[in-house]
């Protein structure tokens, strides 16, 4: 395809700058008196049954958001379509797909501000596509292509050529190279450079900081987890490491304590100690947890399990049906991966030995509402998925709305048979299945293909991935 | 390309590095940006003067330009702070230029970090310039829940010691008597009231916590207890809940001062039963806190579960699940 031909459809919430739209709902649709289509339990068109009188700004925002939404949820919106009995509209498959793999053409000037970002957009669109049951192996070539001059000789990826090494750049660009799969795309990565890198970035206290020079947190812990477990590098701390020459032994050692210490009043998890609890932050903390043990073993051992599940719990409201990411703020189409995806490992977690080949039986949150939120709320006219009504899509959006409805859609469980080997067994005998609850509200063809719970690709992408690396082992 | 570089004297010692973003090697690379010119031209001069590890005046320049077109490059912001500390610049004359920055590209975190990592040299901020929290509270007025300024101002605490500060505390309850539910204000006062102290110690959310001979139910839990302090910041809750009694901010806030002194919900009951009264519940949080209080009364389960139930068909029906796993909880303890 010549490069001039392309057709190209920006993910306009990406731009730097962009004015948020403030255009109230034009008042011939007056959300709030107009009648629901059928199917639609009053719960999801009707406002909380408690409204303090007290107006903030906080409460400004909420009614702003909840009148935006209310169309939608009644699914009464004029660019809703092909509603089903519950009257949900379906997912605009083709339309996901053709925005997925626009996105990972070409980008105008307008998005110099994503240079630093390459690798993410590139593995948002991807997952998108693998979720959406496209086969992803074709871009191999082309993700090889993309990511070479991003690596430094000396360990890790850089958000672009020329750029410091950073740890979620090279998690973007690690899991871009699972879902392309193949030996030439595993052996780009130069292991051993990644592995004396990540020891450098690793901390006295236990945690990492996301590139050298750069600030420690919670997603730094989680991209390292996820790249020393995927790419089975040795835990060893290399010689020279700050955190060796304070008495650290391994890239594990203090980790989960750090976690630990991450958690809140409120029971959720920030992004690093003292800081607010955040929905992306939980999920970071949980799955780097989840990849260093069982987590019906280490979450206990380590979080005060009541207090998080709470406010987990916390985060999804009525009658949006949505997540939001931290207390008092508004939902959000992208923490149904960050917070959605934080309910299958607490599951597990409560649910106990892995001895269960069945699903769990329930679910601690509303799968129905965050599938209307979703389905209902977030799928922008041309394709793409969004943070609510009002906003464009964007490719991050894309990925984890659809990582959320993914989630509601499947259940995930671990087994007793682990691929991997040495380390990190529990990592790699997560299984999923289609949920067959009769309470579902979405339809056949809005399915997503199942993500690993804790690496967010496909099962396959990662295991192949960790076979790959088991059977090149590095001698250090 | 005729550029501001290539034809600046000062720079003809420089063989930029032109960017590769793939295309040079056959296949076709995704996500490829026009870039303007411009930026192309700077970046290909910042990677030469990068590999060169250069700490110098124009190099310094430089960044300030990348940094204009592309506040979001990371690396750039890392280099600068290298070559402002080689060079041994002014750094207040740094913070009143990232002062302007910082208003002007509200979501970006790298200003923060970089901000952080000039705060941190002693020798230049021996002490707390107190100028920091007047720009702070000007960043709030644009966006008063903005995560990294909140986690930048805790650094500061923990850094320069302010937990005392009566600056810290007055500007909290500014922000809080504009807006009673700004949480970030509610996880910065219990920080300053409850926070670890200790900085021989890393730091962390809660006291107690990380520590392996502690579970996990004993974080926050002070080891000396300032009862003044306790009931003055319980009263200060309570009046925050009076003002707007569905505000789930200042419920967990005096959960958490409870929890830090020892002491149970149980001291609330009366305070809390004022909001559920039969037909007119006023506040879904005090439901719940009375079905914690009951659940841990013996002969109390039923009305913990009553409350519950309130909870999942009346005044909270999308946690259903979770009220549902909560009464089963119950079920199995008194089973």
């Amino acid at each position: 395809m010549p490069l001039g031909k392309r057709k190209v459809r920006f993910p306009h919430a990406q731009k730097p700058n962009r004015p948020t739209s403030s255009i109230p709902m034009t008042s011939a649709m007056n959300p709030s008196d107009s009648k629901a289509r059928p199917g639609i339990p009053a719960l999801f068109t009707q406002p909380p049954p408690i409204r303090d009188p007290l107006i903030t700004e906080t409460i400004d925002l909420q009614n702003a958001t909840l009148e935006k939404c209310l169309p939608f949820l009644k699914g009464i919106h004029s660019t809703q379509k092909d509603f089903n009995d519950h009257g949900v509209p379906a997912l605009q498959r083709d339309l996901h797909i053709s925005y997925l793999y626009d996105a990972l053409e070409d980008y105008p000037e307008g998005f110099v501000a994503m240079d630093a970002s390459r690798p993410w957009i590139v593995y948002w669109a991807l997952a998108g596509l693998a979720m959406m049951g496209e086969e992803t192996t074709r871009f191999r070539e082309r993700v090889i292509t993309t990511l070479r001059p991003m690596q430094n000789p000396t360990g890790g990826f850089g958000g672009g050529h020329g750029q410091t090494s950073h740890l979620a750049g090279s998690y973007a660009a690690v899991l871009s190279l699972a879902m392309v799969g193949g030996e030439e795309a595993f052996g780009l990565v130069d292991r051993h450079a990644m592995w004396q890198w990540i020891g450098r970035l690793k901390q006295p206290d236990g945690g990492f900081r996301v590139c050298e020079g750069g600030e420690e947190d919670v997603r730094g812990a989680y991209c390292a987890m996820t790249l020393i477990s995927l790419l089975d590098l040795p835990l060893t701390l290399a010689p020279g490491s700050q955190a060796r020459e304070a008495g650290l032994e391994s890239l594990t050692s203090g980790l989960p304590e750090y976690l630990s210490r991450c958690q809140t009043f409120e029971g959720g998890i920030s992004g690093s100690p003292g800081s607010e609890a955040h929905g992306a932050y939980a999920f970071c903390a949980l799955a780097c947890l989840s990849i260093l043990g069982p987590p019906e073993e280490i979450f206990n051992r380590h979080m005060d399990i009541p207090m998080l599940v709470s406010w987990l719990s916390a985060r999804q409201s009525a009658p949006e049906g949505g997540l939001s990411g931290r207390t008092n703020k508004l939902v959000d189409g992208c923490y149904s991966h960050w917070v959605g995806g934080c309910w299958p490992l607490l599951e597990s977690s409560l649910e106990g030995k892995p001895d269960s080949t069945e699903p769990p039986a329930n679910s601690l949150f509303s799968r129905e509402g965050l599938t209307r939120y979703i389905l209902g709320c977030c799928q922008g006219n041309d394709g793409g998925l969004r943070d609510k009504p009002g906003k464009h899509v964007d490719s991050y959006h894309t990925c984890y709305v659809m990582a959320g409805l993914s989630a509601a859609q499947n259940h995930h469980y671990r087994t007793d048979s682990s691929i991997a080997s040495n380390n990190f067994s529990s990592s790699f005998s997560w299984k999923s299945s289609p949920s067959r609850d009769p309470a579902n509200v979405f339809s056949r063809g809005d399915r997503l293909e199942p993500m690993h719970p804790l690496y967010v690709i496909p099962h396959r992408a990662a295991e192949q991935m960790r076979l790959w690396s088991e059977a090149q082992p590095l001698f250090v | 390309m005729e550029g501001k570089y290539s034809t600046d004297p000062e720079w003809a010692s420089v063989t930029p590095i032109d960017l590769d973003d793939g295309s040079s090697s056959g296949a076709m690379p995704l996500a490829t940006i026009a870039y303007p010119a411009e930026y192309l031209e700077a970046t290909s001069y910042l990677r030469a003067v990068m590999a060169a590890n250069e700490m110098s005046e124009r190099a310094l320049s430089l960044t300030k330009d990348v940094i204009s077109m592309n506040p979001a490059h990371y690396t750039v912001w890392i280099y600068r702070a290298k070559i402002l500390f080689a060079l041994d610049k002014d750094l207040n004359e740094e913070l009143n230029w990232l002062n302007d920055v910082s208003l002007k590209y509200l979501k970006n975190y790298q200003i923060w970090h970089h901000r952080q990592v000039l705060l941190s040299s002693k020798a230049h901020f021996p002490t707390f310039p107190p100028k920091e929290a007047d720009f702070l509270m000007e960043m709030f007025a644009q966006d008063s829940k903005n995560y990294h300024v909140w986690t930048y101002r805790h650094w500061l605490v923990r850094h320069f010691r302010l937990w005392d500060q009566p600056r810290e505390l007055e500007d909290v309850e500014f922000l809080l008597k504009a807006d009673v539910r700004n949480n970030s204000a509610w996880n910065h006062r219990y920080m300053l009231r409850f926070g670890p102290r200790d900085t021989s110690l890393p730091d962390a959310g809660m006291v107690n916590a990380g520590d392996l001979s502690t579970a996990p139910t004993e974080k926050g839990r002070l080891s000396i207890v300032d009862e003044d302090l306790i009931d003055g910041e319980l009263k200060f809750a309570q009046e925050a809940i009076l003002r707007a009694p569905e505000n789930r901010s200042p419920w967990w806030y005096a959960r958490g001062v409870l929890r830090a002194a020892g002491r149970g919900l149980a001291e609330w009951e009366g305070f809390v039963s004022g909001f559920v009264s039969e037909g007119a519940v006023k506040s879904s949080h005090a439901v719940e806190w009375l079905a914690d209080v009951f659940a841990e009364r013996a002969g109390k389960e039923a009305e913990a579960v009553r409350m519950l139930t309130m909870l999942k068909e009346e005044f909270d029906p999308i946690r259903k699940n979770y009220w549902d796993y909560r009464i089963r909880k119950l079920d199995q303890a008194v089973a």
